[in-house]
């Protein structure tokens, strides 16, 4: 798929290619977009190149060539200023990184205070509505050492949303949590989903990806082999490599 | 889990064992005939003894609104005396040079006194340089440029592998005749220059050690780089760091003593000066050490104290 941008999509990835410094090639000339409103599912196995290419999507990787649109930003431009562009993206990571020397209601007021400058009294109401809908109001003022995984991990989406992001990046949100914990993570993901938020996630919960990706993209040793709606990809699996990644995980 | 009894036996010999360190100093200190007069010590520390005033030259006294003006025959500058407590002359008195015309009960500081206000005055403004130069090479140490993080290496090899006391030499000879140094900017410069470096490694070692993740976490919420060191990076860093902080700075206050070879009277030099006045050397030098261990010992309570405050989050 080689076709320009066509000034809407929410992302536009064209021939990305992307070697880390020891020469391993992570991504090999991935292509595709993401409308405004959609949910992405990214699924493949471990090196697979789909937590890279998520992470290209912010330039936390910076890619070796290609081209990369979000949100109207192209990535690479000299006029593009990363740190605006990623105010617009939300990111929630495997391992959560919430900033354990601040309490919950903090880590998602900091942005807003300390990146978009705005005043306290306005960022903390707002903040105090973002934990209530991840549903952990009683526990904004702990730190989060004081939390579960899945309790953390929807404090972290919190954290993304504060910003009022155009896209939220997912990471493997549930992989790092114990079983019981996942159900309570993906129900805010879904929930955003129905809201239109626009989504990008990595996962390995099949399941899930099913039920909530309006696409699925499969890839494989860095090459993004299939990009198909969900009912295609899971039940009539075309590609050969496909068909043996989902024997194996369901 | 220790049982409660065993704890106070554990305590009970520690205090035997101290007692019989403390017992044979005590007969060490008999043993070589030594005569103990710690009352010779202390005017060098506090004088609290009645203070004669004296007249600086010959003339009339002059008593008026609670001063005592001493008019010279010679028509100089007079000398005004207005802090004193009972007067020995009245008015018109004759003053001859030398006299004394008042008592003072006032407590005066001695120089052990001394010594230590300007060991405290230079380890603490020399702390907060060291703080400063450490924060910066520790940041230009972790930093993607590559001539910066060269500067901060050679700053910090450079320093760690030469002994303070040339590096005092240096700085007091060669550099503070270049720039035109006192005695104690010169050693206010030597002691944050060299505490500088290993404060330097030290906050190297603290941001390396807060994982990846949480400069990813803040760079993807849109932190530029320096607020995402100031106010997710550092913090956490600073928890971990402050104590081999601490260590450094009790060797700091301890390092200050070196600074007596370029004759600046902190308290060691003011030591070695009371052991020749006194003849009192062991009590001054066990003064000393206890001053010493007076100002590192606040210094590690109150970190302690932030260490406390800090951990609210763990």
């Amino acid at each position: 798929m080689t076709s320009e941008y066509n000034g809407e999509d929410m992302v536009y990835a064209n021939n990305v290619d992307k070697y880390y410094p020891n020469g391993c090639h992570a991504l090999k000339a991935v292509s595709t977009t993401v409308k405004r409103g959609e949910v992405v599912v990214i699924i493949g196995p471990s090196g697979s190149g789909k937590s890279t290419f998520l992470r290209t999507l912010n330039q936390l990787e910076e890619i070796s060539s290609g081209t990369i649109v979000v949100d109207g930003f192209d990535m690479y431009a000299k006029s593009t200023d990363i740190n605006v562009l990623r105010q617009n993206v939300g990111m929630v990571f495997q391992s959560f990184n919430l900033f354990p020397h601040m309490t919950a209601l903090e880590n998602i007021q900091i942005a807003p205070l300390k990146v978009a400058n705005r005043p306290k009294h306005e960022v903390e109401g707002e903040a105090k509505q973002l934990i209530k809908r991840v549903g952990l109001e009683d526990r904004m003022n702990n730190y989060p050492t004081h939390l579960s995984g899945g309790q953390q991990q929807r404090v972290a989406i919190a954290r993304a949303l504060a910003m009022k992001p155009d896209l939220m990046l997912f990471d493997e949100p549930t992989s790092a949590l114990d079983p019981e914990m996942v159900g309570e993570v993906l129900d805010v993901i879904k929930s955003l989903a129905k809201e239109g938020m626009t989504m990008v996630i990595v996962t390995h919960e099949m399941g899930f990806a099913r039920e909530v990706a309006d696409r699925v993209l499969f890839m494989e040793e860095g090459k993004l082999l299939v990009d198909d709606d969900p009912k295609a990809v899971f039940d009539n699996p075309a590609h050969p490599r496909l068909q043996q990644f989902l024997a194996k995980v369901l | 889990m220790q049982s409660k009894s065993s704890k106070w036996i554990g305590h009970g010999i520690y205090v035997l064992i101290m007692a019989m360190l403390i017992g044979a100093v005590y007969f060490s200190g008999k043993s070589i005939n030594y005569n103990w007069h710690w009352d010779r010590l202390w005017p060098y520390v506090v004088n609290t003894e009645m203070q004669q005033i004296r007249a600086n030259g010959d003339g009339t006294a002059v008593v008026k609104a609670g001063q005592l003006v001493i008019e010279f025959d010679d028509q100089s500058q007079s000398q005004v005396i207005d802090t004193y407590t009972t007067l020995l002359v009245g008015n018109g008195d004759l003053i001859f040079h030398g006299d004394t015309v008042a008592h003072l009960n006032a407590w005066q500081f001695g120089p052990i006194a001394h010594g230590l206000w300007m060991t405290v005055k230079i380890s603490f403004i020399s702390l907060i340089f060291a703080v400063l130069l450490g924060l910066i090479f520790g940041l230009m140490r972790v930093a993607k440029n590559q001539t910066a993080r060269d500067l901060s290496l050679t700053y910090v090899e450079l320093i760690r592998g030469t002994p303070l006391l040339v590096q005092i030499f240096i700085v007091y000879f060669f550099i503070g005749t270049v720039l035109d140094f006192d005695r104690f900017t010169a050693g206010v410069v030597a002691l944050s220059v060299f505490t500088g470096a290993y404060v330097a490694e030290i906050v190297r070692a603290g941001i390396q050690a807060i994982p990846a993740g949480q400069m990813e976490a803040a760079r993807s919420l849109g932190m530029t780089y320096p607020k995402a060191m100031r106010y997710i990076v550092l913090p956490q860093a600073l928890k971990r760091t402050l104590p081999p902080l601490a260590g450094q700075f009790i060797n700091l206050i301890k390092d200050s003593s070196l600074v007596s070879v370029i004759s600046i009277t902190d308290l060691t030099k003011a030591g070695r000066e009371v052991v020749s006045g006194s003849f009192a050397p062991f009590e001054v030098w066990f003064t000393v050490a206890a001053l010493y261990l007076l100002v590192t010992g606040t210094l590690s309570w109150a970190i302690q104290r932030l260490e406390k405050r800090l951990s609210a989050s763990d």
